[in-house]
């Protein structure tokens, strides 16, 4: 990597951690919730963008790490830092127990499986008497938000750094292999059940730890908001938007895509859902591998190149 | 044992209902290879379609369905020729993607346009019930049944004895042969999509006379027509009436001995016990 590069990066992220500094309040809470989106994104990414199984489950993940971090504060009274670990060995265990028989589907078995992961879990959590039922738990308060800021900047920082390791790791390149050609794959020597749920362990790993900020954050947890299933939509259509199966990617789309929705809900109020789907169409027809591929590919071909890709995917 | 009885009806009553919801689906998942996560948001829309109807101009709703097929026919045409056919050869994430934007854009429309308020279709006869023995059959959703049985029993008869039928299997079956016998693909894609959508619109105005409709319902019908199309199969509409059946009366035992909050949870992790055991569907053929 060239120096100016690095020198680049460390810029943009000194501006983005100096936000608490010069930005107002509602700044910082929207960039918490942008930032814990952009690691979800992240985290999809490894399973999603690099292995090429589309899970619809990862909020699952995100609501284990935000039950590890309310029971581990609320009801055995254990500072922050122990609840994120034991939201992240909750997370490994889910993600090895199900990985296994769950990772042997592909396509679009795999998504619908882990699409009923969320839901299963919000019935199952709602009668667990630890976890507070359907009423939840109310984690103690902490009123510091330029403090949750760094910690998700960090994370993000974190997740992303490990996807950079990723690519140019021998698990990285096993992983990709496994997206490109499973079986050809596994005849090259890649034990594709022990990578499969590794990355998908992984990626849980991200999710829960920013389950955990999250819900340390809103100091409240009930099953149906920690296992939010749109939640999943969410992070997958950032992850896709921004490009997925690349470094950066997943945190352009995650940024600009809220920091579109929070545009328009401001603006106006109303439609601001359905411009939010009008944009996902339009994305989906003229830019089908997100924005860092448009970023590279538009230099060359200008416009021709929403033409080429509708050329390229119609009937 | 009269309870039971009464659960496996009010189970299998409901069960039909369902298999129409998932026959629209599971065609074009089938035939286009779309999971079409904007299906039950169709659903939600035929319902208001009927309520419509009924409210404004007085049409029965079961004797108003030729018109909300149609119109709903016509709206699924259009999507699949005008938006749905450009992307149809991206990667199988994209088509899940833009069907959630669908999905997303008729959820806002719908409460746009009908409000959040939740409405009932209510014909004269929606109280109305009578009893065969110890049990209480509802009117309503006994005639429901009826039409739900009836739709899926000629959605069989049409894929395996028209012309058109033959087209949207040969397709499924192989793309390219179906092509080379003069089956023109973007008409035939757009055919396919309209009549998944029509049924999914004549499933919505069934639901709208059993139970209630609002603009939210569309997700979680399309993760029930998910579950079914997966028990039944994609290859054959029985497949997915035998789906629907099992799920209803899985959900009202669920119901009855473990509890309302478990309902989803036994469907879903039927589900995936069934993609574990058997991707192909319970019926489906072995791969």
């Amino acid at each position: 990597m060239k120096a100016w590069k690095i020198g680049l990066i460390l810029a943009v992220l000194a501006v983005f951690a100096g936000v608490p500094w010069y930005g107002s309040d509602v700044l910082i809470q929207f960039g918490i919730n942008a930032l814990l989106l952009a690691v979800l994104a992240q985290g999809w990414n490894i399973i999603g963008g690099y292995t090429g199984y589309a899970s619809f489950g990862n909020s699952v993940f995100f609501g284990l790490g935000g039950y590890g971090v309310g029971i581990a504060m609320v009801q055995w009274h254990l500072p922050f830092a122990v609840g994120m670990a034991f939201g992240v060995v909750l997370a490994v265990v889910f993600a090895v127990l199900l990985g296994i028989p769950v990772l042997r589907l592909k396509g679009h078995y795999f998504a619908i499986a882990t699409l009923a992961l969320s839901q299963v879990m919000t019935a199952i959590v709602s009668n667990v008497g630890i976890a507070g039922q359907n009423i939840g738990l109310v984690l103690p308060p902490l009123n510091n938000d330029p403090l949750f800021y760094e910690l998700s900047l960090g994370l993000l920082s974190i997740a992303t750094l490990t996807i950079w390791g990723l690519t140019r790791s021998r698990f990285g390149f096993g992983l990709i292999a496994i997206r490109e050609n499973e079986e050809g794959a596994a005849v090259m020597g890649v034990n594709t059940t022990l990578y499969k749920v590794m990355a998908f362990a992984l990626s849980g790993i991200f999710s829960a730890l920013a389950g955990g900020i999250h819900a340390y954050w809103i100091t409240f947890l009930d099953p149906a908001s920690a296992f939010d299933i749109s939640l999943n939509v969410k992070m997958i259509i950032m992850a896709v938007f921004g490009g997925p199966g690349t470094v950066l990617g997943p945190i352009v789309g995650a940024l600009s895509l809220s920091a579109i929705s929070e545009f328009l809900s401001s603006e106006v109020t109303s439609i601001a859902g359905l411009f939010f789907g009008l944009v996902i169409v339009v994305a989906v027809v003229l830019m089908p591998r997100g924005l860092a591929d448009m970023l590279r590919r538009m230099r060359k071909l200008g416009w021709g190149y929403f033409i080429e890709n509708i050329r390229a995917h119609r009937l | 044992m009269d309870l039971l009885a009464q659960i496996l009806v009010n189970g299998v009553l409901q069960g039909g209902l369902y298999a129409v919801m998932a026959l629209g689906l599971a065609l074009v998942w089938g035939v286009l290879n779309i999971v079409n996560l904007a299906h039950g948001a169709f659903i939600m829309l035929g319902g208001y379609a009927s309520w419509y109807l009924y409210t404004d101009l007085h049409i029965d709703p079961f004797l108003g369905l030729p018109l909300t097929a149609v119109v709903m026919f016509a709206i699924g045409y259009g999507i699949q020729r005008g938006l749905l056919n450009l992307v149809i050869r991206a990667p199988m994430f994209n088509t899940l993607l833009i069907t959630f934007g669908l999905e997303v854009v008729l959820t806002y429309l719908a409460q746009m346009v009908f409000s959040a308020d939740f409405r009932t279709i209510n014909p004269s006869y929606a109280g109305n019930s009578f009893t065969l023995g110890p049990l209480v059959v509802p009117v309503a959703r006994l005639v429901a049944f009826a039409v739900a049985i009836f739709l899926t029993v000629s959605m069989w008869l049409f894929l395996l004895h028209t012309r058109l039928g033959r087209a949207i299997r040969a397709t499924a079956q192989n793309l390219v042969a179906a092509r080379l016998y003069g089956v023109e693909p973007r008409h035939l894609y757009a055919m396919t999509f309209g009549l998944g959508i029509a049924l999914a619109g004549m499933a919505g105005t069934l639901y709208g006379t059993v139970s209630q409709i609002n603009p939210y319902i569309g997700a979680t019908l399309t993760a029930k027509s998910f579950a079914i199309s997966i028990i039944g199969g994609l290859e054959n509409p029985l497949g997915v009436l035998v789906g629907g059946l099992f799920l209803g009366i899985v959900e009202s035992l669920t119901t009855l001995y473990i509890g309302q909050t478990y309902a989803d949870v036994a469907s879903f992790g039927i589900l995936v016990l069934v993609l574990i055991v058997r991707p192909g569907g319970l019926l489906g053929k072995t791969t």
